[in-house]
């Protein structure tokens, strides 16, 4: 009778269903809850104007300033935290009312860009961009200049609204 | 001969593994996978606990050895062709182990959460991310959402400690068993195993006590330029992907895949019986190799010809010993190690009057246009020698003010009324060692000498001068410092220093107040003696 090969596969198929059945109620939940963040947005980031300082310390025709885009607030996952920088912006004001801001974020891969006294240096692949942000041929693998970001003067303050765009793209499109 | 020789290595890398396994675990007992507590407790284990730099050291650089050995181990059965059925299995769980542990590598470097942890992962996550349709989602996967952040470092935490290791395990149970049923063990070979793994071990120590263990850069900072480097055992595709110009992220993304992909097609397309036969494949395994090597040679030598890269290196390094010592010195704050120098005493507003006031009012600035402030600023001494001098160099000299008629006229008494004089705007600040006496003669001078222009009762404006009631306290400079044209203080014509009540918080001239009032009772040497900024 344990020989009964009918049998025997009646208990192959009824072992294996009950431990695949326990093992997918697991995995079912534990994939859910893992994959659960990647929708979300598990970091917030202030989409409003970010104040970085009196507009009078921003001196006409003076070389590009580099200014930390702190959020107020932000909430990451569980917590919480105050006066976050959420990234670098390089600054300056060619006239009264012209004002210019370029996200310090690398249109390539994301490192933070640096300025060298004429150019802004990307200091991970070597991308080098002119003093107008706009890509120099050859230098590097960015595929376009740097990122401007919208700035304007409110009661006398700089405001900067920080916007991640999509790396690696030639054209600019919001993340 | 050879089989033994490629046996050689085994030892070696399960002493490796469980290196990693004990050094791991203890390092785990201290790992806070958190944005505000990573660093500071990698930094706590690397500077404060003991041996902590060693055993730090050991599990990032037995990491290096695992790929020296392992690539050693390859390249030794490759030539071999012992990869071959029936061992094929063997060969592809070693190649999947080693996949493992570039894995382990990635997952590894990014908790630290410095510069160099946190950059690396970026880039290349930002690589990952070009991955055709799904790169996107591995990016979002892998970081726990649209940035990083705290589920970053717990995804990568629980990758590190618990995913790997069980996979690794796993896998290398698997290959030692499998290769075991062919090649059966023998004390000889055991014996020159031991050997080499000692080899290695002392090797491995050596260096790390050379390196004193490894490096912690500052911590991760999403607006600061840093000079991001991958590992040494990516270096040949950050160098390839170099070569490839505008076909980088191809180079990046189908590089691995390629070699990946003919290793583990060799034992199938290799069907070569003797040495002759399969000489293009060893020579192909061979000038792969070869390649990697040049290739990382090339990336650290294009680094090592490149002064302003080593300037910018040196720089990172004495920042990153600084904010370490002050780990050490202050601890890391809650809130984060971005938040670690406001813990230096009188920070803000030491910051703020370096910005903001030094110009024009520190002794030896070439532009100053006001009064100098530093030690023993508004003490009795100060008081009498500018009643003797208003417009002298180091009282109102620099100012417009002390070119016109509107200028303050030296008072003209003998010592003991000045000093009595003194003693009463001295005792404006609320200090608590006035001599009652003198000030008491003082106001009654006051009432006769002043009061013309000046007045001294809390909040009334002197007729054509500076109201001085409260003079030198910390409310007082909180206020002049809000608005020294207000009629109360200098009157709307008398001063040329601009007014911060809009450009700063109150809590930020409250604090450049109370940095003013300590300077009162300070000397230099307690200035020189402050925590530099």
């Amino acid at each position: 009778m344990a020989d009964d090969p009918d049998r025997r596969g009646f208990l192959k198929v009824a072992t294996c269903a009950i431990g695949g059945g326990v093992g997918l109620v697991v995995a079912v939940p534990v994939v859910k809850l893992v994959l659960g963040p990647t929708g979300e947005q598990t970091v917030t980031t202030p989409t409003d104007p970010i104040d970085i300082g009196a507009a009078d310390r921003l001196r006409v025709g003076a070389p590009w300033q580099k200014v930390d885009v702190v959020a107020p607030v932000v909430k990451d996952a569980w917590s919480t935290a105050h006066d976050v920088v959420l990234g670098g912006a390089w600054v300056r004001r060619q006239s009264e009312s012209q004002l210019q801001a370029l996200s310090a974020v690398c249109p390539h891969l994301g490192c933070a860009i640096g300025w060298n006294g004429q150019n802004f240096l990307c200091p991970c692949h070597d991308s080098k961009f002119t003093a107008d942000g706009d890509p120099i041929a050859g230098s590097g693998p960015a595929k376009r200049g740097l990122d401007p970001l919208p700035i304007e003067i409110k009661d006398g303050r700089l405001r900067v609204t920080w916007v991640r765009y999509k790396l690696d793209t030639a054209s600019r499109e919001k993340a | 001969m050879t089989s033994a020789m490629w046996r050689l290595c085994g030892w070696s890398l399960v002493m490796l593994l469980v290196v990693e396994a004990a050094t791991g675990a203890a390092l785990a007992a201290f790992y806070s996978p958190s944005a505000t507590g990573a660093w500071a407790s990698v930094a706590y284990v690397q500077d404060q606990m003991p041996m902590g730099w060693l055993v730090r050291g050991l599990h990032f650089h037995a990491g290096s050895a695992i790929m020296i050995v392992a690539g050693v181990h390859l390249v030794q059965i490759a030539v071999a062709g012992t990869y071959k059925a029936p061992r094929s299995l063997v060969w592809w769980i070693g190649l999947l182990l080693m996949l493992l542990v570039l894995v382990f590598a990635i997952s590894g470097y990014v908790l630290r959460w410095d510069q160099a942890g946190y950059w690396a992962n970026r880039v290349e996550l930002g690589i990952a991310s070009g991955t055709p349709v799904l790169g996107g989602t591995i990016r979002k996967i892998a970081i726990g959402g649209n940035e990083y952040g705290n589920l970053t470092l717990t995804r990568f935490y629980a990758l590190h400690v618990i995913v790997l290791p069980v996979l690794t395990v796993a896998g290398v149970i698997g290959h030692i068993v499998l290769a075991r049923r062919h090649t059966p063990a023998t004390w000889s070979v055991a014996l020159r195993q031991a050997f080499v793994m000692a080899v290695v071990f002392a090797i491995l120590l050596g260096y790390v006590a050379s390196q004193h263990g490894t490096d912690l850069a500052v911590p991760a900072d999403p607006s600061a330029a840093f000079d991001a480097r991958p590992l040494w055992y990516f270096r040949w595709l950050f160098e390839l992907r170099h070569l490839a110009g505008s076909a980088e992220l191809f180079a990046a993304l189908a590089a691995p895949a390629l070699v990946g992909g003919f290793l583990v097609a060799l034992p199938l397309v290799d069907r070569g019986t003797t040495q002759q036969q399969r000489m293009p494949w060893i020579a192909g395994v061979v000038g792969l190799f070869t390649l990697i090597g040049v290739l990382t040679i090339a990336s650290f030598g294009a680094d090592s010809g490149d002064a302003d890269l080593a300037k910018r290196q040196a720089q990172s390094e004495k920042d990153a010993s600084r904010v370490r010592a002050l780990a050490v010195k202050y601890g890391v704050p809650a809130t984060g190690p971005a938040d670690i120098k406001l813990q230096i005493p009188m920070y803000r507003a030491r910051s703020l009057y370096e910005q903001r006031c030094k110009g024009c009012h520190e002794a030896d600035s070439k532009d100053r246009k006001g009064p100098i402030i530093g030690p023993g600023h508004g003490t009795r001494e100060w008081f009498v020698g500018f009643l003797k001098a208003p417009s002298g160099d180091a009282y109102w000299g620099h100012t417009k003010l002390a070119k016109t008629d509107d200028a303050m006229k030296p008072v003209e008494l003998g010592d003991a009324d000045l000093g009595d004089l003194a003693e009463l705007l001295y005792s404006q600040s609320g200090a608590s060692d006035v001599v009652e006496s003198k000030r008491a003669r003082g106001k009654t001078i006051f009432d006769k000498a002043c009061t013309d222009c000046h007045a001294i009762d809390e909040g009334v404006a002197g007729s054509s001068a500076p109201g001085l009631g409260g003079v030198g306290s910390r409310d007082w400079y909180t206020s002049f410092i809000g608005n020294p044209k207000s009629p109360i203080h200098m009157g709307p014509d008398r001063s040329q220093m601009p007014r911060f009540d809009k450009d700063l918080s109150l809590v930020d001239r409250d604090a450049l107040a109370g940095y003013l009032v300590w300077l009162r009772t300070a000397s230099q040497h307690d200035v020189d003696l402050l925590e530099p900024l």
